[in-house]
């Protein structure tokens, strides 16, 4: 177990609870710990992976979703759980996000989402809400709010919550659906950072934040709570569609061709006929 | 004996199908032959030629003398390519071509059967005979082939040039096939790519070959997807590789800068076109050597071929991935798309044993990044054992976490530089051609290898003695590939199909070898044997 003095957060940072719930949570997976595979791009939030007793690829800064994508088509046995912050999956990495889900792959993708930039020292992010004050923006956000659950269901993912990381209990509920889920999965995690958003803070959230009873299973329901935000704030499952197509990657590891397999393909007229 | 044909007309004419039903039939038939294309960005219009060396010898180069033959599908071929028409060579006219088609048309109820037609046409122009040209006839296409005989006859051109075959037991390849065909040897099983014109081929090929073998192709939302997802494909224990353009390369970079970083090992072939930006995206260049050279942040090791012919290409293409994985690094393949697109003949044996990966096992105590004395960290896969695999593209311990603890940076940092005093004691030597003894020597890189070949053997002919000292590994250079050529009591002059005398200024830099004179062609381009041997002629004067 990792000493909590060893891990970059800053103390009160949401990401140590939502690092407690995958710290327990993991462990009791039908899984083994060598099986499952994080990816992760570059923010406080992509830090995550280090501190877990997981297999890990840490790239670059938007990038976690082409490399866990790579890794599942690669290796259809690994369990392989993408991780990164809203900067990083929304911005840097958005047109990713985009195609990731068109790509039906039983892939998980779980989002510190802290409304910021918080590893460059709170710029705005995708989901800044508009008018937030900071120092590249200092009359005010003017961008319009990203929507990563509303995207996401337009976009066909088949599994899609928000969860909050000031409510432990519940978001292990979520990351252990979203996980076990079959197909593309992603958890929006509400996350207060204490050092640079002074606006969306645990109060903030807590006076907002109001529980699904149970996902919708019909798009357009889904989309009209993914629209919600403000006053209230719905987390749980938004979306879930059990019977979504899920495309299983290529069975090809550790399996060789022989010279013979070679000679007949290429002898094939198709080949020749480029 | 050969002949040289070229078979012009506007994008969506036909020249292109003629060109590789023709190569195909030659293929069947045992003929020596080499075929290249000159194409416009476009798919309809335009003008486009498809130009065919058919020999009773080897050829691998494009001649670029005058043409024996010109089949002209539109009027701009009259003025362009008409008055490169040998004396007493044979024209087949607009209104010829037109009316091959008319008849087409008529008995066959097709247009595209006049292809097929032109084909036998200029078998019979060879001295083939119309029953064995039927035989070797694509599929369901033999009548159509027999017709041309007939036109042949009336026209009389029935053995006009005569070629015999010559060929033994070959295969046929293009400079794409055999990069892909060498991938898939040496144990690529994973690509993923974006399309781009000269390397959209690679993939193309990758997938035919997917159809049969264990193999996995994804088309990639942008070029920073593909290459991330080859290196997941690579970190979870497939070799695999990423194919593009010098565009498409330029969005690839931080990622290889991540794969030097990440020690993760990974392929990247480049198809070289004429920049800057999109520039002439159907034509051929070598200008990206530079920029592969330089290309990623940070400094990491790297390897770069550049292979000059089929068997060259596949041999390297193969070697990349063993490369690649024994020392964790970025391997390039740079080509062009004068290689690209030139269909050859190979009649030398191509071993098809397919190489693979090791999947060592190691417990619970594997450190990806163990500094050990060989100066290589041990590689493995995640989720064989109970070892767990963590990559980071911070700088990082042995264990893979993040530091900033500068002796560790520094320990790291002489790891990562380290690995190049090994792969440097294997370097692909250059290989020379022609005579020894020889005062001047061409030094060349790439495709243009049996170009330069053809020359210098036309050179040597007529009485002047110049031999080529081609390097398909253009990266790292070291001292020992050049020794044994003598090269410093020798006229240099180095051949590139560039502005800016990229390899020349890499052979300076690293060697501290100076050229005497700078061959460079950067029209669009490549060069061609005649052009060539009369530019070094005039050198030597
Ligand atoms: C290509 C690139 N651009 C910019 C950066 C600098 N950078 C590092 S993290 C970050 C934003 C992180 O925001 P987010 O993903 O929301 O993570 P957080 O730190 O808020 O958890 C930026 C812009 C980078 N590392 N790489
Ligand atoms: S800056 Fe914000 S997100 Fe980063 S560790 Fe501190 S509190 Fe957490
Ligand atoms: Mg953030």
């Amino acid at each position: 177990m990792e000493a909590k003095s060893d891990i970059a957060w800053c103390p009160g940072c949401g990401n140590f609870a939502i690092r407690d719930v995958l710290e327990k949570l993991l462990p009791e997976l039908p899984v083994p710990a060598n099986r499952i595979v994080f990816t992760s791009g570059i923010g406080q939030a992509a830090k995550m992976p280090h501190y877990l007793k997981v297999n890990y690829f840490n790239g670059l800064h938007g990038r976690s979703l082409p490399l866990a994508v790579g890794i599942k088509l690669a290796r259809p046995d690994l369990t392989v759980i993408a991780y990164s912050g809203d900067g990083c999956m929304y911005g840097e990495g958005g047109n990713h996000f985009i195609h990731t889900i068109r790509r039906q792959l039983d892939i998980t993708i779980l989002v510190s989402d802290n409304q910021v930039y918080a590893l460059t020292k709170g710029q705005s992010s995708p989901t800044t809400d508009p008018g937030a004050i900071n120092s590249l923006s200092p009359g005010g956000n003017r961008n319009l709010p990203f929507n990563p659950v509303a995207l996401a269901i337009a976009m066909g993912a088949p599994f899609v919550a928000r969860g909050f990381a000031g409510d432990k209990e519940h978001l292990t509920e979520l990351i252990r659906q979203a996980i076990l889920f079959r197909g593309t999965a992603l958890v929006d995690i509400l996350q207060p950072c204490v050092s640079f958003n002074k606006v969306n803070t645990y109060q903030w959230y807590r006076q907002r934040v109001v529980k699904l009873a149970k996902p919708a299973t019909d798009r357009s329901a889904a989309l009209q709570t993914a629209e919600r935000w403000g006053e209230q704030i719905p987390i749980g499952v938004i979306y879930q569609d059990d019977a979504a197509e899920c495309r299983a990657g290529a069975e090809i590891f550790r399996r060789g061709a022989t010279a013979e397999e070679v000679a007949c393909q290429i002898d094939m007229k198709c080949v020749m006929m480029r | 004996m050969e002949m040289n044909v070229i078979i012009a007309g506007e994008a969506g004419q036909g020249a292109f199908s003629v060109e590789m039903e023709l190569t195909e039939t030659l293929s069947r038939l045992n003929y020596h032959f080499f075929a290249t294309k000159n194409y416009m960005s476009r798919i309809r219009g335009g003008h486009n030629y498809h130009i065919v060396r058919i020999a009773d010898h080897p050829v691998h180069a494009l001649s670029g003398g005058i043409w024996d033959m010109v089949v002209a599908l539109d009027g701009e071929t009259e003025r362009r390519h008409r008055p490169d028409l040998r004396e007493g060579g044979i024209y087949l006219s607009r209104e010829m071509t037109a009316a091959v088609a008319e008849t087409a048309k008529e008995a066959f109820g097709t247009v595209a059967a006049s292809n097929s037609v032109l084909v036998g046409i200029i078998l019979a122009v060879i001295g083939v005979s119309a029953e064995k040209s039927a035989e070797a006839a694509e599929p369901g296409r033999a009548e159509y082939v027999r017709k041309g005989f007939e036109f042949a006859a009336k026209w009389k051109l029935t053995a006009a040039v005569p070629v015999s075959a010559a060929a033994g037991v070959h295969r046929k390849f293009d400079g794409n096939q055999a990069l892909a065909l060498g991938a898939v040897l040496g144990g690529c099983q994973f690509v993923a790519g974006y399309p781009m014109t000269p390397a959209t081929s690679i993939l193309d090929y990758f997938v035919t070959l997917a159809q049969g073998l264990p193999l996995h192709f994804e088309q990639a939302e942008d070029e920073i997807a593909a290459i991330n997802m080859v290196l997941g494909a690579s970190y979870a224990g497939l070799r695999a590789m990423a194919a593009t353009a010098g565009g498409g390369f330029a969005l690839m970079q931080e990622a290889v800068s991540l794969a030097g970083m990440t020690e993760t090992p990974v392929v990247i072939a480049v198809a070289q076109r004429p920049g800057p930006a999109t520039g002439l995206p159907t034509r051929t260049e070598q200008a990206d050597l530079a920029f592969v050279l330089n290309a990623g942040h940070g400094e990491f090791p790297r390897i770069i071929f550049a292979p000059g012919s089929i068997g060259e290409m596949i041999a390297l293409s193969r070697k990349s991935f063993a490369l690649a994985d024994r020392y964790q690094i970025p391997v390039f393949i740079l080509t062009d798309q004068y290689f690209a697109d030139s269909v050859q003949i190979v009649e030398e044996e191509i071993p098809l044993q397919v190489d693979s990966r090791q999947y060592p096992e190691f417990d619970g105590t594997y450190l990806r990044y163990r500094l050990t004395d060989e100066g290589i960290s041990p590689l493995t896969f995640p989720g064989l054992t109970a070892a767990l695999v963590k990559l980071d593209s911070d700088e990082h311990d042995e264990e893979g976490k993040i530091t900033e603890d500068r002796r560790m940076r520094v320990r790291m940092v002489d790891k990562r530089r380290g690995k190049r005093a090994l792969f440097e004691k294997e370097a692909v030597m250059p290989t020379f051609h022609g005579d020894p003894g020889a005062g001047m020597v061409v030094l060349c890189w790439g495709s243009t290898k049996l170009i330069v070949q053809e020359a210098a053997e036309r050179l040597t002919a007529q009485g002047t003695p110049v031999g080529v000292l081609h390097f398909g590994q253009v990266y790292p250079l070291t001292r020992e590939m050049i020794a044994p050529f003598g090269l410093e009591g020798k006229k240099r002059i180095c051949v590139e199909n560039n502005a800016g005398g990229q390899f020349s200024r890499l052979l300076k830099s690293e060697l501290d070898l100076g050229v005497d004179r700078l061959v460079l062609k950067y029209d669009g381009e490549s060069f061609t044997v005649d052009e060539l041997t009369r530019t070094l002629k005039g050198l030597l004067a």
